[in-house]
């Protein structure tokens, strides 16, 4: 169906997508891991509470999160100039996708471990565990299949994020489908990356949730 | 009898929660004894304030005003670091286990050890005999889902002596077990304060948990302590509408009660007292008859006690001689105004 050439450019953008969404969520987690943990500590019902860090860190990511991926992308293309270096490739698109998924992993850190039963929390400070071997000991462990849940949720969404990305020149397989599929009105190369797409998700998502069910003993 | 030195002395504990637009006080000036060594139960209707008296005897929730005492060390004196150290000397069970889902009982026993620094392998060995202890050595490496209400409560007290605590605290640690699995659980606490010489404070809103382990209870009523006693005392003649309330009805929903009847009085007899037909050489002896409106027996720790709820004749000259006769033979004897 397509010729030696169109199929190396395909594989490349596969792997080129592949990259962007994995650097971005191991970035987005470095920076998302932490904030939603904090967010769960200085919770006014939480184990530290510090409301006001609380309020302004929740402000931030909301804001953060209220702006529409592709806008925030060109509204910080100033800053990953001066980052980054160039406004285009998937280095320079990694950027955006981590200020994008960042808060958004946050967000999905927080509700984790907010599922952790209180209960069990009260049960570790009735036994004199500080906060930190709350957090490390009771509230991240207790959590870990919803984190893995929030993990695949994560990829898929980061992955989501960098085929929009392409649009500004990020490559990719979303790149591939914007300018044969959309510019030049071949549909079958689009169909093709959509279906590609479709089935990275697909892949993500359900190791996601078969690790985190393994994981969890629960039942 | 010797002078008893206290375990926990609270002062003077007060509870506020601040609302929307007022406080709320749910404990008022709180002052308790509680012996070392002794089995010490809290009861009270739901909402009394149970939960939130014994969540300040270790600080759970810091007492707004007055003082807590700790095998003479004022708890609410120190600060975060030194209250944590302090807490690995009382463990606590709870209503729903609180077991960290994610570990084996095993590692949850260890979990406490870990807390405060116990080498690994020493951890591992002790939480093997706690596990023994609790009977429950065979499911060392299950997980709590994995294990029945009454198994995950017995990980739940292995997990609160892995410290060696001076003093458990448990709050309505049976209240989600049947009754069989309760009496194997009040027997395991029992147990455990007559082996290990731990403290015990049993909050409950039913009497006969009580009445099971107990030595002295204390009847919380609207926060405050409305009775506090020897459970024979408390048992044979409450002094409180609550306390009459409890000790008759225990556990039974109030819509099961008659309502209003006349000349009905409680009668306590005495174990020893149930040998001896009194009742029927009463009926005899003045030739009218008693209705039996209620009866039960329980076994308190001072020995058996049967209770019956009588309504006695109309004539008021019979009822005060029937009532003299019981009085005589040491039975006890009380109006109730509803049955
Ligand atoms: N954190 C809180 N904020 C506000 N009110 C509270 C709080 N904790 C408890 N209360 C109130 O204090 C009162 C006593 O609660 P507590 O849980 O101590 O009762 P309890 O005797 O343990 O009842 P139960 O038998 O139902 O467990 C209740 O009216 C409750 O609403
Ligand atoms: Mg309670």
């Amino acid at each position: 169906m397509f010729e030696q050439g169109m199929l190396l450019l395909v594989g490349e953008a596969f792997l080129e997508t592949l990259f962007m969404t994995l650097v971005s969520t191991f970035f987005a987690y470095v920076i998302g891991l932490p904030l939603g943990m904090l967010l769960v500590v200085s919770d006014k019902d939480g184990i530290y509470p510090i409301v006001s860090l609380n309020k302004i860190f929740g402000v931030i990511i909301n804001f953060i999160r209220s702006v529409p991926f592709l806008i925030l992308l060109v509204a910080i293309m100033p800053i990953t100039k001066i980052v980054v270096g160039t406004i285009i490739g998937p280095k320079a698109a990694s950027l955006a996708l981590l200020v994008a998924a960042g808060p958004f992993v946050a967000r999905l850190v927080e509700s984790s471990l907010k599922e952790v039963d209180k209960g069990v929390v009260e049960a570790a400070q009735s036994m004199g565990a500080s906060p930190f071997q709350i957090m490390t000991k009771v509230l991240l462990p207790e959590a870990t299949p919803s984190l893995l849940l929030g993990f695949a949720i994560a990829v898929t969404t980061i992955l989501g994020y960098s085929a929009m990305a392409g649009i500004c020149g990020a490559g990719g397989l979303g790149a591939i489908a914007i300018n044969y599929g959309y510019y030049r009105g071949d549909k079958e190369i689009m169909y093709v990356m959509v279906v590609l797409l479709v089935l990275i998700v697909q892949v993500f998502q359900e190791l996601g949730t078969r690790i985190s069910r393994h994981s969890d003993k629960r039942m | 009898m010797e002078e008893k030195e206290a375990m926990i002395q609270l002062r003077g504990v007060c509870k506020r929660f601040p609302q929307k637009k007022d406080t709320i006080e749910v404990l008022h000036n709180i002052d308790l004894d509680i012996y070392k060594g002794e089995i010490f139960g809290i009861i009270g209707l739901s909402g009394a304030g149970k939960s939130t008296l014994v969540r300040c005897i270790n600080l759970l929730e810091r007492p707004t005003t007055g003082q807590v005492f700790l095998d003479g060390v004022e708890l609410t004196s120190l600060g975060e670091k030194e209250l944590r150290a302090q807490r690995h000397s009382m463990g606590m069970i709870f209503q729903q286990f609180h077991l960290l889902m994610q570990k084996t009982a095993l590692e949850n026993v260890m979990f406490p050890m870990k807390i405060s620094g116990v080498p690994k392998a020493k951890a591992q060995e002790r939480a093997k005999e706690l596990l023994e202890l609790v009977g429950l050595s065979e499911r060392m490496l299950s997980y709590p889902a994995q294990l029945s209400g009454g198994q995950k409560q017995r990980v739940a007290i292995a997990r609160a002596l892995a410290t060696e605590p001076k003093v458990l605290l448990c709050d309505e640690a049976t209240s989600a077990l049947d009754p069989n699995t309760t009496a194997g659980v009040l027997s395991l606490l029992k147990d455990i304060n007559e082996r290990l010489g731990i403290t015990i404070i049993v909050i409950t809103h039913e009497m006969s948990v009580i009445q099971k382990i107990c030595s002295r209870v204390a009847i919380l009523d609207g926060g405050d302590i409305a009775e506090i006693g020897s459970v024979e005392e408390i048992f044979r003649s409450p002094k409180t509408q609550v306390g009459r309330e409890l000790v008759f009805h225990d556990g039974e929903k109030k819509e099961a009660y008659v309502g209003h009847v006349p000349y009905c009085y409680r009668t306590v007899f005495k174990g020893d007292s149930a040998n001896e037909p009194i009742l029927g050489n009463m009926m005899i002896e003045y030739g009218a008859p008693v209705n039996i409106l209620s009866g039960n027996t329980r076994n308190i720790k001072g020995g058996v006690f049967g209770q019956m709820i009588l309504q006695f004749p109309e004539d008021a000259e019979v009822r005060g001689k029937m009532i003299q006769y019981l009085r005589d033979r040491k039975v006890e004897v009380e109006e109730v105004e509803y049955v």
